[in-house]
């Protein structure tokens, strides 16, 4: 019998009344919106409330900033990880909606803060929930910030990677700092040396880690389409959404005309194949 | 009336022994340590907050009252082993080394008390791994001592932080709830330190101070006399500075919203408080129901809160959560009391 069992527990969904609630307070002091971007930053935060994930993933803080210690991307940018945590529980629409013009972008998905924080929240996962609803709505600066992206969205989309173990050269990554290149040898190795540890036979499978299997192609995409990704996408990049739906139709007929040769092919050794459909 | 016994001789134990005995009744006083006194003389806990009084001038009455009182029968390095329940009291069975006793006893306090927090748990601050990071516990014996040096290379620090909350207030490790005394203690060695040796710089880091009710004075005073001072958030990490010789604690000033990096020559955790061995053996013992959180739940904990609710089993001190010295004695006191009451009948 402790004093928290007396507390009566919090329901982990909503009722349609709290997550149709406006935002419950307004900064003073602020710089005023155009009432567009008031009516899709205040329909932005109403959303937010009342994803399911909301509850799970935000608990309260003690505003330790322990979560701050590990992220590194409160090293480099005004951003920190304590920061989301209290934009994600305040009731100011506007606050939530200038998070969402830069300081979503900032964070590398690391989890680091998850693994830190001593109330159990989820600050990764909430971040990336402003995420989804900055891309789905097609928030202007959100459209601006992933621009230079398109060409790792296309290979997500199609075939589900955008590294192949051959591109993990600092060529390609221009940020990786002298510990990871191996020009400093504080480690003993660099990245070079660690490269050559590869067996040679996952190498050799790497290098075709662009060339799915058609299947593979289309069943990705499949599941992009069934769980609303694609239409998110279509909020943010019109033009790259039909490009990848083109890309995928020319698949689909791939596939469509293996079947049938495959179809013919088996006919013509044993005869017709009636359950062949599915 | 057959003794009543009394489990553990910390301050609550030994508070509830002395005035079972004031009361007239006998009493079997039952210590697992070969010692009085149970955790502030375990670690040798120099001045008490809140008053500074040192420890030794509480304990020591304590003490006195039941060493060598003729109605209090003291058994050290003893501990229970078995408790049948009869239709008053128990029989219990103690050991002393491998020597047996039975004895037939009309009620029990239980006065187990806790276990510091083992700081190794919380790895990132590196209490075991680096001799400059050190449990409060242990800065407390060296502030005794006036022995306050760095365990690495024996030289006077500069430049000291506290870091609150080490395995408390954290669902990390299990332990949401809160130590009560960490904040208190952490600025009383501050202020001793900073009184002794004013060139040593203090600096304690915290997500709220809770020095509470009347203990908010020695906050105060810790800034306005003795220059103490207070960076709101905390430390999430310890590692060795450049040069090697000093800590480099890495976390995050909240007030001034950055990730900050400084070197510290001693680094002290507030290590929490846990249920401790004692209180767990003593709840299967004796069938006391025991929280979420492994310590001895009181049957109202508003209204009765030394009442098991278990005829004839009484609680005291923090056996049944953080607690201070004084409120420990005090619910030794009340303990003594309730289980009189009961013997009595
Ligand atoms: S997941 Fe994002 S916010 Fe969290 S530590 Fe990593 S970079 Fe920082
Ligand atoms: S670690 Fe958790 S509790 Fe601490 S500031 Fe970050 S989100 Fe809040
Ligand atoms: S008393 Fe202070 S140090 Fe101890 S848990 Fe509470 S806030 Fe933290």
């Amino acid at each position: 019998m402790t004093i928290v069992a007396h507390l009566p527990q919090r329901a982990l969904t909503l009722t349609e009344e709290e997550s149709a609630a406006p935002p419950a307070m307004e900064l003073t002091g602020r710089r005023r919106a155009s009432p567009e971007e008031r009516a899709l930053s205040e329909t932005i935060f109403r959303e937010f409330h009342a994803d399911p994930r909301y509850h799970e993933f935000v608990l309260g803080c003690l505003n330790c900033g322990e979560c701050t210690t590990g992220c590194p991307a409160a090293r480099f940018y005004d951003f920190s990880p304590r920061e989301m945590l209290q934009i994600a529980e305040t009731g100011d629409a506007t606050t939530l909606w200038d998070a969402l013009q830069e300081k979503i972008w900032a964070c590398c998905q690391c989890y680091t803060c998850n693994m830190r924080c001593r109330f159990g929240n989820d600050i990764a996962g909430i971040i990336s929930v402003m995420r989804e609803l900055s891309v789905s709505h097609g928030v202007a600066s959100t459209r601006k910030t992933l621009a230079p992206f398109g060409r790792s969205l296309t290979l997500l989309m199609t075939v589900g990677t955008q590294v192949s173990s051959d591109m993990i050269q600092p060529d390609f990554f221009r940020d990786w700092g002298p510990f990871a290149t191996g020009s400093d040898r504080a480690w003993g190795v660099g990245a070079d040396i660690m490269r050559r540890a590869i067996p040679s036979d996952v190498l050799q499978t790497t290098r075709s880690s662009w060339e799915v299997s058609v299947q593979t192609s289309l069943e990705l995409f499949r599941i992009y389409e069934e769980t609303g990704v694609l239409d998110m996408l279509r909020g943010l990049d019109p033009d790259l959404t039909e490009m990848l739906i083109d890309i995928i139709e020319e698949r689909r007929e791939e596939f469509e005309e293996a079947r049938e040769r495959f179809r013919t092919e088996l006919e013509g050794m044993r005869g017709p194949v009636a359950t062949f459909r599915g | 009336m057959n003794p009543i016994l009394v489990l553990g001789a910390g301050p609550a134990g030994l508070s509830a022994a002395a005035e079972i005995a004031e009361l007239g009744a006998p009493t079997i006083l039952v210590e697992r340590e070969a010692y009085l006194g149970g955790n502030p003389k375990r670690w040798h806990y120099s001045l008490l907050a809140p008053d500074l009084r040192p420890s030794d001038e509480i304990l020591g009455p304590l003490i006195a009252k039941v060493e060598g009182n003729p109605r209090v029968e003291l058994h050290r390095s003893t501990t229970v082993t078995k408790a049948e329940r009869l239709p008053k009291g128990f029989r219990v069975t103690l050991k002393t080394g491998d020597a047996l006793e039975t004895q037939e006893v009309s009620a029990v306090v239980l006065a187990t008390g806790f276990d510091h927090f083992d700081s190794r748990r919380k790895f990132e601050y590196g209490y075991g791994r680096y001799p400059d990071v050190l449990d409060f516990k242990e800065l407390e014996g060296m502030i005794h001592d006036d022995r306050v040096l760095r365990p690495s290379d024996g030289k006077p620090p500069r430049r000291i932080a506290w870091i609150l909350c080490v395995g408390s207030r954290d669902l990390q490790v299990g332990n949401p709830w809160c130590c009560r005394m960490g904040c208190a203690v952490s600025i009383k060695q501050a202020v001793e330190i900073r009184q002794k040796h004013p060139e040593i710089d203090a600096y304690v880091y915290y997500m709220d101070i809770r020095t509470y009710g009347l203990w908010e004075d020695l906050y105060w005073k810790s800034m306005q006399e003795y220059g103490v001072k207070f960076i709101r958030g905390r430390i999430g990490q310890v590692t060795i500075a450049e040069g090697g010789s000093q800590l480099l604690a890495t976390g995050e000033d909240t007030i001034l919203r950055r990730p900050t990096e400084v070197p510290f020559d001693m680094i002290v955790l507030a290590s929490g408080m846990e249920p401790g061995t004692g209180t767990q053996e003593a709840a299967a013992l004796f069938g006391v129901p025991v929280g979420p959180e492994g310590f001895l739940t009181p049957n109202l904990s508003d209204m009765n809160p030394v009442d098991s609710g278990l005829p004839g089993v009484f609680l005291a001190g923090a056996a049944t959560g953080p607690k201070a010295i004084p409120d420990s004695v005090t619910e030794g006191m009340g303990a003594a009391l309730r289980a009189y009451q009961y013997a009595r009948n």
